[in-house]
């Protein structure tokens, strides 16, 4: 009987709740979550009800201390170390879902070809993905499951109503997946703005500021703004003078004091090659310091006779980490002082994946294949010995 | 919850400001932030404490017992942050001392490296560096006169308010314009990297703040000078502790907070080192010694840990640099000479500080 009330009101609310608030990922604080629905892309944190805009990059959204999402106003550095482009690639998605959700994405020292191959929204959506929004589902619905049978289908559409993760067809989602080897179709106005590097004797920084700010300014109140810098201060693109320490962290400054004035609106993401520039150098940790959350990607050498070797064997080896994902500062989290809930796997060793779909940030644990030692022996040196290897996935 | 129980008692007799004036250093590094220690500073400052709780050291600190002035020098955070993490950490509204009087934020984010693209904003920050401080000054004049009044008013709130509300391009001209010193009372920005012009705004700021509570002395925090150097090759580290220096000799401050980065890369360890880390080194070894006290979080040694959030180390410099004069030795003992701590910030903003194996649980 009481299983049977509570059900009925269970199943009322949602529907006349949802159309107001679509985007909200929990039910709590309905005041903060006002201002969102307003804007696609844009749902407040769990933690505190800030703003999050998505990376693009499920994963990613879940490593940034719990405000599952990147928070409005702040600025990603992701370096990578070796030749490879494993962070371009979630700049490419971090770049499409700004696309898809009508943002204003500005790329600098790109061609106009970067844009056209961006990464397409993947067609088929993942079963597995809502497998597991399923398996969470389970959980969060219990009790209604155990009262009323009928509700299965009807459950399904609250859950993507309330949650937003899903695909439904006109509630917002927060984050789509993309697809590398298929291609966004831009919309017909110039979604990217590609800010270009002037050939200039002075500080190219300069310029770009000025293009980034006068677009801030001249658009709506209401549009959101993603910055997208690929490899910082590569010699392909910029001009020598620009990694003098006076150029380019005037620049970092500069867009720092941007991102705090245009707090709700604009967030940045910049991958920096660290081979050129290793972390150990001043002129990078003063980067570092000036940027709100700093990852560190380093890439496994890849070797064509292991991955012969292993494929032979299992299914394994399209999750077998390529890299590993180190996290040195988080947005928001390590500015209040590094501390408090949300940040859980900080500690752990991290790897990526890359497939054709998705980014991958998970525990690293070595799969115990004999014929990896190889692999082994390169973690243990990146995981630096504090390794505990565990067999733990993180799929969230 | 009275603000002094926001202090952890391990942290307390640190946190309190010495009885002489005297200059204190607080270094952090990447992953280990030490804002949320000099929100525990400004909380202890802006603490009406009576002089008879407290510390050995906070008795008798300042004479009417009524805590100092503040005035807070950031280039690396903006306002809002200080604001909403002061109220959060430490239960001390920055707003309200601001509209008191007692609370200067000088803005070294916003505009620094920002132009403003309004034209005639332009024109205005195309002025000389020398001049323009010079205008701001009679500027400000006659707005602090009639300030005490209109204070309490709305208009001194209008403008910090705007950020969390949703137009942007309101708090930018609000705050960044240089006009905005009249109706934003208490909030100054800079402007440019030049010292003359960071010394002018901040003696102005000070003037501002002696004019409305000429009682008190102030607490000089400065967050991040170190930024300059760091994007201002014609800078020296001579210029900025000569700078600091001829501030602090100044009768209306009493205590400057400086923070500085120290993490290892930006001092230089390999060869050959980079300009920019020499400069960095310079600086933090000459405030360190010109220190009366130095607090450094960094994060710990052995790797992340899920109930510390990081390593507080606190060194007491009794010699002290201005006067070799005998201060107080026996105060705090000789334990409080050397001390190393740990810490955990929790998502509501309180601190726990503990001894090394006490456990932080909870």
């Amino acid at each position: 009987m009481a299983f049977r009330k509570r059900n009925t009101a269970l199943t009322r609310a949602p529907p006349s709740s949802s159309p107001t608030d679509p985007s909200s990922p929990t039910t709590n604080p309905p005041p903060t979550a006002e201002p969102a629905p307003s804007i696609p892309g844009v749902r407040p944190s769990p933690i505190d009800g800030r703003p999050t805009t998505s990376t693009g990059t499920f994963s990613l959204d879940s490593v940034l201390a719990g405000h599952a999402g990147l928070p409005l106003g702040t600025s990603m550095l992701i370096g990578e170390h070796g030749t490879t482009d494993y962070a371009g690639a979630l700049l490419r998605f971090y770049a499409a879902e700004g696309v898809v959700q009508g943002h204003k994405v500005h790329v600098v020292g790109m061609p106009e070809a970067w844009g056209r191959e961006l990464p397409g929204i993947a067609e088929d959506r993942g079963d597995k993905k809502r497998e597991e929004a399923k398996e969470r589902m389970k959980i969060a619905y219990r009790y209604e499951r155990l009262g009323q049978f009928g509700a299965e289908r009807e459950r399904g559409a609250l859950y993507i109503h309330a949650n937003g993760t899903d695909d439904g067809e006109k509630t917002a989602v927060f984050c789509h997946t993309f697809d590398l080897l298929r291609r966004l179709e831009l919309p017909v106005g110039s979604a990217v703005n590609y800010i270009p590097i002037p050939r200039t004797t002075s500080s190219p920084f300069a310029a770009i500021l000025q293009n980034l700010q006068r677009q801030l300014a001249s658009s709506p109140s209401d549009t959101i703004h993603r910055l997208v810098i690929p490899s910082l201060l590569s010699p392909a693109l910029y001009p020598p003078q620009s990694s003098h320490p006076s150029s380019l962290l005037q620049f970092l400054h500069g867009l720092r004091a941007l991102l705090r004035a245009y707090s709700t609106r604009l967030t940045a993401l910049i991958t920096l090659p660290l081979t050129l520039y290793p972390r150990n150098t001043g002129l990078v940790r003063w980067a570092e310091v000036l940027s709100d959350g700093v990852f560190e990607l380093s890439p496994f050498a890849h070797s064509h006779l292991e991955s012969l070797a292993t494929s032979a064997g299992a299914t394994k080896d399209e999750e077998k980490p390529q890299g590993m994902f180190a996290v040195h500062k988080l947005p928001i989290f390590h500015e209040k002082g590094g501390g408090g809930s949300g940040a859980e796997g900080l500690g752990e060793d991290m790897a990526f994946t890359v497939s054709r779909r998705k980014f991958i940030i998970a525990k690293f644990s070595l799969p115990p294949l004999e014929g990896d030692t190889e692999a082994q022996a390169e973690a243990g040196r990146d995981a630096s010995g504090s390794a505990m290897p565990r067999k733990q996935d993180l799929e969230f | 919850m009275p603000p002094s129980s926001r202090i952890p008692p391990l942290l307390q007799p640190h946190v309190c400001l010495p009885r002489d004036d005297s200059i204190l250093l607080l270094t952090s590094t990447l992953g280990a932030s030490a804002n949320w220690l000099i929100t525990r500073f400004l909380g202890d400052a802006l603490n009406l404490k009576s002089g008879a709780d407290g510390g050995s050291e906070g008795a008798g600190r300042i004479e009417d017992g009524e805590g100092c002035n503040v005035l807070l020098v950031s280039w690396m955070r903006e306002y809002e942050f200080w604001k909403q993490d002061c109220r959060k950490g430490v239960g001390v509204d920055l707003e309200r001392g601001r509209r008191e009087g007692r609370v200067v934020f000088v803005d070294g984010l916003s505009s620094l490296f920002l132009e403003e693209e309004n034209p005639e904003n332009n024109a205005r920050t195309a002025v000389p560096v020398e001049n323009a401080p010079a205008v701001r000054s009679v500027q400000s004049l006659p707005a602090r006169g009639p300030a005490p009044g209109r204070m309490g008013g709305l208009p001194a709130r209008g403008p910090p308010a705007a950020p969390t509300t949703t137009s942007p391009t309101t708090i930018r001209s609000g705050t960044t314009a240089p006009t905005s010193t009249s109706h934003n009372a208490g909030c100054y920005s800079l402007k440019s990297p030049n010292l003359a012009h960071l010394k002018t705004t901040i003696t102005t700021a000070l003037t501002h703040l002696t004019s409305a509570s000429p009682a008190r002395k102030t607490l000089l925090v400065i967050d991040n000078p170190d930024i300059l150097l760091a994007t201002n090759p014609a800078l020296t580290h001579t210029s900025i502790t000569s700078l600091l220096l001829s501030l602090h000799a100044r009768p209306d401050v009493a205590h400057m907070l400086i923070h500085l980065q120290a993490d290892t890369p930006l001092l230089g360890i390999h060869t050959p080192p980079q300009p920019l880390e020499v400069a960095q080194r310079n600086l933090l070894v000459k405030l360190a010694h010109m220190s009366r006290r130095v607090i450094g979080v960094r994060v710990l040694d052995t790797g992340v840990a899920r109930d510390v959030s990081g390593v507080l180390r606190v060194t007491e410099n009794d010699i002290g640099f201005a006067g070799l004069k005998a201060h107080g030795r026996g105060e705090d003992g000789g334990e409080g000479k050397r001390r190393e701590m740990l810490y955990k910030v929790n998502g509501d903003g309180s601190v726990k500080v503990f001894e090394r194996g006490a456990g932080g649980e909870g």
